[in-house]
This record gives structure tokens, sequence and C-alpha cells, in this order.
């Protein structure tokens, strides 16, 4: 009979000891915060852009599996912006307004990026956009993981013209970037004694370059700065070696081929051709190692790394530091803390500049390889800050060039 | 185990383990409060000293673009270039004055350099080794002056090098270069070096680092990492530690350097826990860490943990004491027992158990004891007295030895009451000390009083100097509280109560405490006192916290407005004064965003602007409109300030606002009381001056006339006093409405006091006699308006006014003299008969009366048939007589003939032009009849001049017709001249009329074509059939060649247009023939004949006819 009863005594503490955890547990179950991921998986831009929702997963899976946002899980939502910026837009719309989403992530061309800023800027919301591109733009609801053209286009046509000599020849796809980019690279010649042969443009995903190919062949310039886009970058240099034109002889100097369009165009067509990155699946550190690993161990031993893809990871790290230190889903505060983001990234150390919301980055040079990788040739002696609006050119042309784009 | 044992274990663990539990828990989570804390600290100071970085290194970096875009550096760097290929220093100087002021004076850098595209240094300010040395190719290659020029040529971008040892300077140095670019060329870098000195401040500001805190700046350097600041820890040089980067992982040093930012306690370099915050600086590529030693952060809790040990300590004893007690009373009696057992067995009967134990122990001895009585009575009989002797000793000996244990008791009692009173003795004085209370004690009878230590402390007394009396106690406290303390005392002492009292002590030094003394008093049987206890407290602190308070709140409720919200503009408290201004409860508010009182009157750059100024300046003031909550919108004055606690970081807004609806009304009435009659409303006579100044002189740019009226309204001062003020007023009221309904809006009228009035008119006319004519209709209007009767509260009233006026323009006279020049006049008009209108000028006044005569004599001309035409011939290449031009010509009885160039303008102002018009066109068309029955006039046309008022009556087509019909004339005959100014009015509606008039046959004539503005493609539109060159071509046709173009270019664009062409005012045979030469083909003017009457007319053409 005593038995009896001290058992029962024994069971009322276990129960209630039960309750508690089971009550603590629920507790600390927090709703999942959102993002909107902004990239083509469909049209000419897709190649390029696919690639970069996988590194934004790989960045969203490592911070969810090292305790979210402060217990938060992080879900990531994918809209397709079908190599279309206006639908980009709508997406980006949506994905602000009916998602609820707290950062966006995405675009790809200037043209895309334009036009979800407007979206974002008229809702103060905050996008990470992760590609280099041509500058005169600042905004304090973008943040720009790419490159600013003082970490990438001026340094590369700077090195050209060093090393290779004076007259050079631009061909880029007809929109906003390659434009701006050209208007840069021209006050740049006029800087530094180079020669225009001549400049020419065509529609994004135009396939016919054969001309072009014969133009460059018949003006036999020292370089060649190419700002194509999308997938006529394969038909340039298939055009290219129509003609008879070798790397050694007419390098191209490009500003949006690197290894992932490289694998997904065959590097054989752009072997001893050269590009401009901050980030090159080669640097030899042991962050990019611990990188690729993690990446290929998620998403298949063949897959290449890039830097859009890298520069798509960095943002997502950037953002989810931000937002555990502020610790609110208020965006002021999470801009404040972005604008003090420092990080050791694959390609070095990177850190948000709080003037220009672009990031310190290190601006290296490469040479295509067979296998598809970039040789090293050429990288700044520290990371070098950003600047959107490029110090050579007077602030009254500033403004012309910024328009310049069609 | 014994029993005796596992008592006193289970006792002592029951006793302290809970509390043992309880002190760890509270103590862990003290120190994870203090580390949050602490750690919160260190990296608010992290955040700073980078900012401190940050903005120093932007300064530097503006400095070297300021500097690469001057012009100095600019044009230097061609001649220096070419001073330096030729080895002079010709540029040297101007150089090195420009530089100065960066390099020497300031100290803004240590060094500055210009260098080619090639890398050549061809400039340095210092002349250092690295002078004339090549960047590319030369000995420093590999510096960081290298590597700067290196990336500030490629990137064309100002850049900021790393830091390392700099040859030249025998120091560590860094580098911030900008690209020089003229003319869009890329000349080359100015390079300016930095010392390591603004770093070395950074790290050594001691603030807020405590006593063991450290700020260190650290870098990469290979396989190392080095410290690039002086260390606490390591004073000497600069290069003090170098540490391998392998195996120094867990330095906060570490993540710094590879960019990671965080805070945490960790170990620094020395081995010591530390609470730290470490950052990474792109600019330099430095980390940082920010550290305070963990001793000092935790040294309370150390403090606390000693405590809590001792106190654990203190109860195991006393609880072991307790249960070594109970035990003992327990197992003494058990042992004894068994002793007595055992020793009973070996055959000592006569032993016995002790009965004292409690309870059941006690029993069971007293059944043992009756279990040896009854087993001694065996042996009772047997050597009973040996035994009762042994008995006898042994009960002896057992006392003796109880006593002895008894007093050992006692003794060690005693001795743990001693060690207890000691103890509670030091724990008073602890708690004293840190309540800040003291105690005395006063022997009433002896008079002895004895202070604890706080006391001295408290009244800042030296104890070895001090006797405590309750005299000299009075004498530190405040003179104006020292009766109110005695008296406290005494009446607690009458009474028997205890006492509390609050008052000031003075101090050696003059300074106020606040103390509080609660005493309590002791009293014998008899009730006599025996003695007071007392404790005073320090209660400094507490009344200023009270003061401030009460202050804060009165300030808090003051009449202005005042609304806190949090650093995201939530409100979070506000007064009763916002409640009063906005209608708005607090509870309604709190917890809102300000903007609810927004009333949408600022637009959103005004909200901006505000914003920028706050988180700028940290204030913000100007006047705004918002909204109540009844949707009234007043204006407030606004003042906003952000608050920011220590790390700068802003925590709240306080915004303090006044309703200033009555201050504007004030300032509104101000005005007008001041500019304004407050009567009529009117402006005053300064309103009136002022206003008057300006207009002379805006009129003496424009050169346009003005003028002002003076008025005084008859016989005012009769209504004045025979209907009293109030009717008067009311007049005066009226006057005012009844003249600003005369002028133009742009027109003062002002009020100068009593009946007098002014108007000022304003850019009247350019003309002084069109200025006088306007005025004086305005004048008359105004008179007009005024001698209309009055109905003043249900009593009609006659009056009339009389007005003075004169005319103005540019500064010619001033204010003072054209007043008094328009009130005599007013006298002048008084003094003619009243309600009348002057001019001051006599000269102003007779062309205002012939001018008036001029228009009432108009009037007479049609109906008296004062007015004849006149007929001037028209004549073709051959001289032929075409038909006529009819003039209107007025016969005045008096003033004899009247030129039309006199009367047809001031016809055309008062519409009689439109009866002289019509009168013209009937006489003309009367003419055409009567010249149809005659074979010499048949076919002679009347070319008839139509004013506009007079072509732009409705039915003017239909007069036409009429008199066409009437008259039974040829319609082809009658030739209407329309001027430009005509043509060009409504263009529809005249367009459509001469489409009409050419319907009927009428003939259409342009007049004094080439004057007015008419384009060609108007022309086009209108059907017309000739048109008349002015007079003024023709004129100068042979002197001046631009007329000569003129004409030739009208006739030639007739031509085009088929139309008739005339040219008008031929006067000379020179004229005629270069007219005929362009292909003219009609004439008039005065070589063919001058208007003459009918008559005349006929004779002549008869007289030609013969010939």
């Amino acid at each position: 009979m005593q038995l009896r009863i001290r058992k029962k005594w024994l069971l009322l503490p276990l129960l209630l000891l039960v309750l508690i955890l089971v009550y603590g547990s629920q507790h600390t179950a927090k709703p999942a915060i959102r993002i909107g991921v902004l990239h083509s998986l469909t049209g000419t831009m897709a190649t390029s852009e696919a690639p970069l929702v996988d590194a934004v997963r790989l960045a969203v899976e490592e911070a969810n599996q090292s305790g979210g946002i402060n217990g938060a899980q992080i879900e990531m939502i994918v809209s397709d912006c079908r190599s279309d910026a206006g639908y980009c837009a709508e997406q980006a719309e949506k994905l602000i307004a009916r998602d609820k989403v707290q950062a966006l992530f995405g675009c790809w061309t200037s043209a895309c990026r334009k036009a979800v800023k407007f979206v974002v800027e008229r809702h103060h919301h905050l996008l990470f956009y992760p590609v280099q591109y041509e500058g005169f733009e600042q905004s304090p609801d973008i943040i720009y993981t790419g490159a600013a053209p003082n970490q990438q286009i001026i340094p590369m046509v700077s090195w050209a013209l060093e090393q290779r000599g004076r007259r050079v020849y631009l061909i880029g796809s007809d929109y906003v970037f390659p434009h701006v980019a050209n208007q840069i690279i021209k006050k740049l010649l006029t800087a530094k004694d180079g020669k225009l042969t001549a400049e020419r443009y065509v529609p994004l995903g135009e396939q016919n370059l054969d001309g072009i190919a014969r133009e460059i062949a018949m003006q036999h310039p020292d370089f060649v700065v190419n700002t194509l886009n999308g997938g006529s970058n394969r038909y340039f240099f298939a055009a290219l070696e129509k003609a008879g034109i070798r790397s050694d002889d007419i390098p191209v100097f490009s500003t949006s081929i690197a290894e992932a369009e490289l694998a997904a165009m065959g590097p054989e067509l752009m072997t001893g051709n050269y590009a401009a990155w901050n980030y090159f699946q080669s640097v030899p550190s042991d962050e990019n190692r611990a990188f690729i690993e993690r990446f290929r161990r998620r998403f298949g031993q063949v897959r290449v790394l890039d830097d859009p893809m890298e520069a798509a990871y960095i943002g997502v790290h950037l953002w989810v530091n931000a937002r555990r230190e502020a610790d609110t889903s208020g965006l002021p505060a999470v801009k404040a803390e972005l604008r003090q983001q420092t990080m050791n990234a694959p390609e070095g150390i990177v850190a948000v500049d709080a003037d220009t919301q672009h990031l310190w980055k290190t601006v290296r040079i490469g040479r295509a390889r067979a296998d598809g990788q970039f040789d090293i040739v050429w990288q700044s002696g520290r990371s070098i800050a950003p600047a959107p609006f490029p110090f050579f050119i007077p602030p009254d042309e500033r403004a012309r060039i910024a328009k310049g784009a069609p | 185990m014994k029993i005796f044992t596992r008592l006193l274990l289970l006792f002592m663990l029951v006793s302290t383990v809970p509390l043992a539990l309880f002190g760890y828990f509270n103590l862990q989570q003290d120190e994870a409060m203090l580390r949050i804390d602490a750690l919160g600290r260190v990296s608010t100071l992290a955040d700073k000293k980078v900012m401190q970085v940050r903005n120093y290194l932007a300064e530097r970096q503006r400095n070297v673009r300021l500097l690469a875009k001057s012009p100095p550096v600019m044009q230097g760097f061609e001649a220096l270039s070419e001073a330096y290929a030729k080895r002079s220093s010709s540029r040297d100087a101007l150089m090195r004055q420009y530089f100065e002021r960066y390099v020497e004076d300031s100290g803004v850098f240590y060094d500055l350099f210009l260098i080619t595209p090639q890398g050549d240094i061809i400039y340095t300010q210092k002349h250092q080794a690295d002078f004339a040395t090549n960047l590319q190719s030369g000995p420093w290659r590999g510096t960081p002056l290298a590597e700067v020029f290196r990336d500030a040529s490629m990137t064309l971008e100002p850049v900021i090098s790393r830091q390392d040892f700099y040859p030249p300077s025998k120091a560590p140095a860094m580098f911030i270069a900008a690209p020089v670019v003229v003319d869009g060329k890329y000349v080359g870098v100015l390079a300016a070096q930095l010392g390591n000195d603004p770093f070395n401040k950074v790290a050594s500001d001691p603030a807020g680092l405590g006593a063991s805190g450290e700020a260190v700046f650290a870098r990469k350097d290979g396989e190392d990492m080095l410290m690039t600041t002086p260390l606490r820890y390591r004073p000497g040089g600069t290069e003090v530690l170098r540490l391998k980067l392998k195996n120094n992982e867990t330095l906060p040093m570490y993540g710094a350097l590879f960019g990671k930012s965080g805070e945490n306690v960790k170990m620094d370099y020395r081995g010591v826990q530390v609470v730290s915050a470490w950052r990474y600086l792109p600019e330099l590529d430095w980390g940082m860490v920010v550290k305070l030693d963990g001793a000092e952060v935790f040294s309370s809790i150390q403090g606390q943990r000693i405590v809590m040990l001792e106190a654990l300590l203190a109860l195991l004893l006393f609880s072991g004491l307790l249960a070594y007690y109970f035990a003992r009373q327990i197992s003494t009696p058990l042992v004894g027992l068994a002793r007595t057992a055992g020793e009973m067995a070996q055959g000592s009967l006569d032993q016995r158990a002790d009965e004292s134990a409690f309870g059941e122990l006690g029993m069971f001895a007293r059944a043992f004891n009756r279990m040896a009585v009854n087993l001694q009575g065996l042996y009772r009989t047997l050597e009973d007295r040996i035994e009762e002797r042994t008995r006898e000793l042994h009960a002896t000996n057992g006392q003796l030895q109880e006593e002895i244990i008894e007093r050992e008791h006692i003794e060690a009692a005693l001795r743990d009451n001693q060690a207890e009173l000691q103890r509670n003795q030091e724990l008073l004085i602890e708690a004293e000390r840190l309540g800040r209370i003291g105690s005395w004690e006063l022997d009433v009878v002896s008079g002895k009083l004895r202070w604890s230590d706080e006391i001295y402390r408290m009244f800042e007394l030296d104890p070895a100097q001090f006797s405590p009396t309750y005299e000299n106690f009075l004498r530190v406290v405040h003179p104006e509280d020292r009766d109110k303390v005695n008296l406290a005392y005494r009446q607690s002492l009458d009474t028997r109560q205890p006492y509390d009292v609050e008052h000031r002590l003075c101090m050696g030094d003059g300074r106020i405490k606040w103390v509080r003394e609660h005493c309590n008093n002791y009293f014998d049987e008899s009730g006599k006192p025996l003695r007071s206890v007392g404790a005073v407290q320090d209660i400094t602190g507490q009344k200023q916290i009270e003061d401030n308070l009460r202050i804060a709140a009165v300030a808090f409720e003051t009449h202005e407005g005042i609304m806190i919200t949090d650093a995201n503009a939530n409100i979070i408290r506000v007064n009763q004064a916002f409640c009063e201004i906005t209608g708005y409860s607090a509870e309604e508010v709190l917890g809102k965003n300000p903007r609810l009182l927004s009333s949408g009157k600022q637009d959103r750059t005004f909200y901006e602007e505000m914003w920028h100024q706050l988180t700028a300046l940290d204030s913000w003031s100007g006047e705004i409109c918002d909204k109540r909550k009844d949707d009234t919108i007043y204006p407030k004055w606004l003042t906003i300030t952000a608050v920011r606690d220590e790390a700068g970081k802003i925590t709240e807004y306080v915004a303090i606002f006044s309703d200033i609806t009555q201050r504007k009304q004030a300032e509104e009435e101000i005005r007008n009381l001041a500019f304004y009659d407050v009567l009529t409303g009117l402006p005053n006579r300064r309103l009136l001056l002022d206003r008057f100044r300006q207009a002379l002189t805006t009129s003496q740019r424009s050169r346009q006339y003005g003028a002002v009226l003076f008025l005084d309204m008859d016989r005012f001062k009769t209504l004045n006093d025979t209907l009293g003020h109030e009717y008067g007023d009311l007049m005066l009221a009226e006057v005012a409405r009844r003249m600003q309904t005369c002028v133009r809006e742009a027109d003062t009228v002002a009020r100068l006091g009593g009946d007098e009035f002014v108007v000022l008119l304003e850019d009247v006319d350019e003309q002084s006699a069109e200025a006088l004519k306007k005025v004086a209709l305005i004048a008359e209007k105004i008179r007009v308006s005024l001698t209309t009767p009055y109905y003043l509260a249900g009593h009609e009233h006659h009056s009339s006014p009389s007005i003075g006026a004169t005319l103005y323009r540019g500064n010619e006279k001033s204010v003072d003299v054209l007043l008094k020049h328009a009130d005599t006049a007013m006298y002048q008009a008084k003094e003619s008969g009243r309600n009348a209108v002057r001019f001051f000028n006599p000269r102003m006044q007779q062309a205002v009366e012939s001018r008036a005569a001029l228009d009432a004599d108009l009037r007479h001309a049609v109906p008296g048939g004062q007015l004849c035409l006149h007929y001037q011939p028209q004549v073709d290449n051959e001289h032929r007589v075409l038909g006529v031009e009819a003039l209107v010509r007025w016969i005045h009885p008096v003033r004899g003939l009247v030129s039309p160039s006199q009367f047809i303008p001031a016809a055309e102002e008062s519409m009689l032009i439109l009866d002289i018009g019509g009168w013209v066109l009937e006489t003309a068309c009367r003419q055409l009849s009567v010249w149809r029955s005659r074979e010499l006039t048949r076919n002679l046309s009347i070319a008839v001049n139509v004013s506009a008022q007079q072509f732009k009556l409705a039915d003017f087509v239909d007069r036409v017709a009429g008199l066409l019909r009437a008259h039974d004339v040829v319609a082809s005959l009658l030739k209407l001249e329309l001027t430009e100014s005509v043509v060009l009015s409504d263009v529809a509606d005249v367009v459509a009329k001469m489409h009409a008039l050419k319907a009927l046959g009428v003939k259409l004539s342009l007049d004094d074509f080439g004057t007015g503005y008419s384009s060609l493609a108007y022309l086009k539109q209108l059907p017309l059939d000739q048109l008349k060159i002015d007079q003024s071509f023709v004129r100068d046709i042979t002197s001046n060649p631009n007329d000569a173009v003129m004409v030739q270019s009208i006739i030639d664009m007739a031509k085009n247009f088929r139309l008739n062409v005339i040219a008008e005012g031929v006067e000379t045979g020179d004229q005629l023939d270069f007219l005929k030469l362009h292909g003219c083909m009609a004439y008039q003017g005065y070589l063919f004949g001058k208007p003459v009457p009918v008559e005349e007319f006929e004779k002549r053409l008869e007289r030609q006819g013969d010939s």
C-alpha cells in the first residue's frame, strides 16, 4: 500500500516535466522568414542566371543549418524572370507585396536591374544585385555585390592596353550595359592614348556574327573588348574561329563570360582569351576550396563556379549576418547593419562600402584554359574601393554617359 | 556507518545543498548579465573607433582627390615632367609652396609625390631616397607606394594602399593615390604618404577602456599577424608583437584579420581572458580588437562568489553543530545503554542506564533499568555494604564526569556565541557602509554618545579628533535645520514615540548633504529616558534625483506641447499641453506614429529635409501645419531634438511645440493695425505713402503716367454733428466700398483720416493727354458713384465728394508735393461749388475741360448737320477718274473746320463714331444715287472708311444692304475701306462679314496697307478687291530705298493675289513714275486733286471732261 502511494508521487513531477518541455519546444518554433529570388530560368539569359539560384540556395541552406535567423528558418521563393525585364519587375512587385519577402536577390542585365530598381525603391525595399555592371548608379535600396566599373572594366582595358597595344575593337549587345561600358572605355582610351577601330552593337540573342568577325579580321585590332551578353557569345567565338582569328593574335577581353558560360558553350572556343572578374574558380585559397567542395557536394561534382554565383552567394551571407545582428524585420535597421558588413568570402575579404553600398573587391584578370578554368594573370595589390561614378570622368560628363544608354 | 555519522551527514546535506545550488545559479545569471553588458560596451567602443579611423581616412582621401584636381597639380605636371627630363628643378619651388600647407603646417600628410604614368617619381616634398626613382623597375618597386601607383593607374580611381614598412622613410607607411587627368588625358598619379600617428592615437585613446582595456590594431604580414599600434601590455616601439597566424586561430584578432566582426569572451595574446570585440577595416586591410580584461569586468562577481562561499561555510558549520547536538542526543543514551548492558553482561548488575533521554529512548532506558533492578535484587544481599560504597563512589564519579562534560558544553557554546557576535558586528558595519546608514547610541543618563564608523564617514569627521556629543552633532546640522532636529528629538522624548526626520548637514567645505534620521528611545519603568538609539541615512543622492524628477516633471507639464517618441518614431509619452493642443488624449496616441497629426499641408520633400537635418544635426525646428483630432488645421512652431545614448545611437526624439494660431492672428492684426484703417479696412496714410513711393519708382522705369486723387466728402461734418458718429462711420465705410468698385484692383484707395480719401492710380497711359482723359473719367465715375444716395440704418442721405487730381510721371515731384497738389486741387473743386473734379495744373485742367467740351459739341455734330463729306479723286494710269474717297469734315459753328485727326479719336472713344460712320455711309450712298442719273458720274465709285466699331456691329451688313436698296445704288460702286485694325480683330466674324458684303457686290479695300502686321497667310483668307498703299510709303518712295522695296513688294504681292493696288498720297510726278514703272494701276493724291466738297468736285470733273 505504502509503495503504491510513493509511485504516484513520483509520476506527478514526471508529468509536469513533460508538460514544461512540450510548452518550451512549441514556444521556440518561429515562423519562417521569406526571401525572393529573381532570375531568368528560361530565355536567352537562362544559361547565365540559373546557376545563381543554386548559389543562393547553398547560402540559404548553410544559414539555416547554422541556426537560421536567430531561430527562424529562411524560406526562398524563386521567380522565373523569363529574360524579360518588365516581367521581372512585376515579379518583384509580387514578391514584395504579396509574399512579403524581406529581401530580394537577383537580376542579371542592367535593363532588368533598372526595371526592378524602380519597384524596390518605391517600396523602400532591399535588392542584392550580384553581377558586375556599368556603374553610374547608386541606390539606398540596393546592395551591389558585383563589380563596379573600376573593379572590372577599367583595369581590364588598362591592362590590355599595356600588354597588347593601342588599337581596340568594341563589340556589345544592344542594351544599357554595353553602351555605357563602351562610353567609359572610350573615355579611358582618350585618357590612355588608345585608339578605337570600331564600336558595334548587335541585338541581345543575335546569332549571326560572321560580319563582325570578318570586320575584326579586316581591321586587325590589337584586342577586342566584348560586352556581348547571353547566347550571342557562343556564336561570336564560333564566328571568330571561322574567320581564322586566333586568341594569341587578337585576344578577346570579355566582361560577361565566366566559368559557367564557358562550360555551357564549350571551353575550347574561348581558350586563350581573357576575362576580368573578382572571383575565379581557380582562386587559390582555403575558403574557396571549401566553398567549391560544399557547392559540389550539394549540386554535383561536375558543376563549375564563377563570379556572379559567388557574388550571389556573398549577398545572401551578408544579408543573413546583418539580419541576425539587427534582429528585426525592419528594413532600415537591416540596411544600417548591412553597411557595416565585412566577410571572408571565397574571393578574399569583402566589405560593404557604407557610402556606395557596393563591395570592396579584389580585381583579377584571367586567361581561359582548355579545361574551362582561368589562369589568373593579374590581380590588384589589395581589395579596391568601389567607385560606381568613375573619378577620371568629370561630373558634368557623367550624367551624359549615364544617359548615353538607349 | 554509525547512526551518529549518518544523521550528521544527512542533516548537513539537506540544509546546505539547496542553498548552494540557488547561490550558484544566481551567480551564473549575474555573470551572464554582466557579460552581455560588457560585450555591448566593447562592441560600441569598437564601432566608434572604426568610425574614427574611417572618418580620418575619408578626410585624407578627400584631400587627395581635391589635390589631384587642383589647377597647380594639373598644370604643374607637364612642366615638372619636362623639367625632370632635363634634370632641372625650376618648377619645384612653386609646387613646394603649394604642397607646404599639406605637409608641413597641419601635418595632414607625411609626404606628397607626383609620379608619371611610366612610374617615375618626378616630385616629392621631402626628397627622400625615393625621389627620381622608377616605381616599376627601381629599388622601391615592391613597396606599398609602387602598389598604390599601379592600382591607381590601372583603375584611374583614387586608391589606398596597405600599410608596410617603407624603407625611404625608415618607418611603416601607407599611401593614398589618385590619378591626375587633364583634359581627359591621364598624365600621372598624385600620391600622399600617411604616417602612423592617427592610428596610434585612436588605439591609445583610453576613453571607455577602463583600467585594463586596450584597443589593438594589426595587419597580416605573410604568415604572421603584426600589431601596428603600440600595445598597453608590451610597451616599446611599434613593431612590438608579431604572432604566427597559425595556432592563433582563437585570438579575437584572427577573426578580424579575416574579415569577420563580432564580440565574445576570449583569450587575448597574453593568454588572459578578455571581453573583446573585433572588426575588420577594409580601408586599411587591418583588423582591430577592443577588449577589457575579464578580471575587471567580472570583479564584482568574484566578490559575490567569495561572500557566497563564506556564507555557505558558516551555514555548514552552524548546521554541523546543530546536527551534532541532535545526533548526540540520540546516540549518547544508546551508547550509554549499550555500555551499561555490556557491563552488566560482565557481571556488574548494579549498572543503570540514563533515563533522562527523551522519548522512546527514555522509555527504553527505564524498562532496561527496571530489568536491572530485578536482576540486582538477586545479588543485593551479597556484599551489600561493599557494593553500596562502590555504587556511591561510582555515582559520585559519574556525576563529576557529567559536570565536566556540561561545563565543556557551556564553554563551547560561549565561544560560538562570541564568534557569532563578532561576525554580526562586522556584518553590521558592512551593511551600514553599503546602505550608507550610520547608527548612534546616546546614553541619556551619562550623556555619552557613541557613533558608528559610517556616521563619521558620513559627517566627514575624523573619529580620532572628534568626540561625539549631542551639541557637537547639532553643530554639523545645517543652521536652518537645527531647531527642527532638536525639537523632533525633544518631542520624541516627551511623547515616548520614535521619530523620523530629514535634514541637512553642513560639510566643512560648504557642501550640503541630506540625511534621514530615525530614532527610538528607551525608558525605565518610571518613564525616565535611559538611552536613545538612532540610525542616520545619507539620502543626498536620492534627494537630488527627487529634485531632478520634480523639476523634470514640472518642466514636462509646461504650456508647450511635448511629445517623446522612440527611435522608430512611436510616441511613448506626451504631456497635458500636447493633449490640449491636439485634442488627442495620451491613450489615443501612445504607440502611434506622429504621422496621425499630419495635415498633409507639407509635402514629402519637406519631411525628407526635416529628417535629413534631424539626423545630421540632431535637431530641427520650424513652422509646420498640423491637424487636430477634430480635423482643424493649425500652425505650430515645432522643435525636434534627437536624444542619443552614450554609444551615439538615437534612443528618443523629443518634439516640443506651441500652437501659434493666435500669434499668427495677432501678427495679422498688428500688420493690419499698422497699415490699414480700422474702420474701412483701407490702407492708411503709412501704407499709402509707401505704395506711392514705389509707384513713383515704377513709373520712372515704365514712363507711364499715373495720378493721385484727393477726395473729401462735402458737408460730412454736418452729418457727423447731426446724426452722430455712428452714422458718419457707416457712411465712410460705404464711401470706401463704393470707391473700391470704381478703380482697378491694382489701384490704391486709402483713407487718410476723417472724411479724407486718396486714390492712387498707376500705369494710366504713356501719353499725358490720354492719361488725363482716363483719370478724368475715373474721377468722374467716383464722383457719380459717391453722389448717389446713401441708405444708412434706414435713413436716406445725400452727399457728394470734391475731388482734386494731379498726374505724375517718374520721380519729378516728391510724394509730399504731389499730395499737396492734389489737396489744392480738391480745395479748388470745393470752391467751385462742391461735387466736382478739379485738376491741379491749370493746363491739365484746361485740357480736361476742352476735351470735355469737344465731346459735348461732337454730340451735336450729326443731329446739327455740322458734318459734310469731301471727295478726293482716284485715277488710273491714264489719269481718268475712277472714283472718289469720301472724307468726313466737321464745320463747327464756333470752332470752324475741325480736323478729323482731332475729332475722330474723340468720336471713337465715345461711340459717337457709330453715328458719324452711319451718316457718312448714308451720305455716300445718297451721293451715288444722285450720280447715277448723270452720264459723267454714273460709273464713279465712292470709297468709304469704316471704323472698327462700326464694322463690329452685328447688323452692319444688313445696314449696308438696306442703304444700297434704299438709295437704289449699284453695289459695285460702293467701296468700303477697312483698316488692318478692323480686319485683325475677330477673324472668323470679319471674314464672314466680308464674304457677306462681297455677296452684295460691295468692293472691299484694305486701307493703310503696310503699316500693320498683316501676315500674308492671313491676307489670303480675306476676300479683298484692293490694297491701298499707305501714303507714308509713297511720300519717301523716291528717296528711301526701304520704302521703295516695300512698295514694290506690296505691288508684286497684290498681283500675285490678283488684287487691285492703289497708292494714296501721290504728290509728285517722280512718285507717279516710280509707281507706274512697278505696275501700280490706280492713284490718289494732291497730284490729282485735293478732297473738295461735292460741288467743286463735280465742277472739276466737268472741266476735265470738257478738255
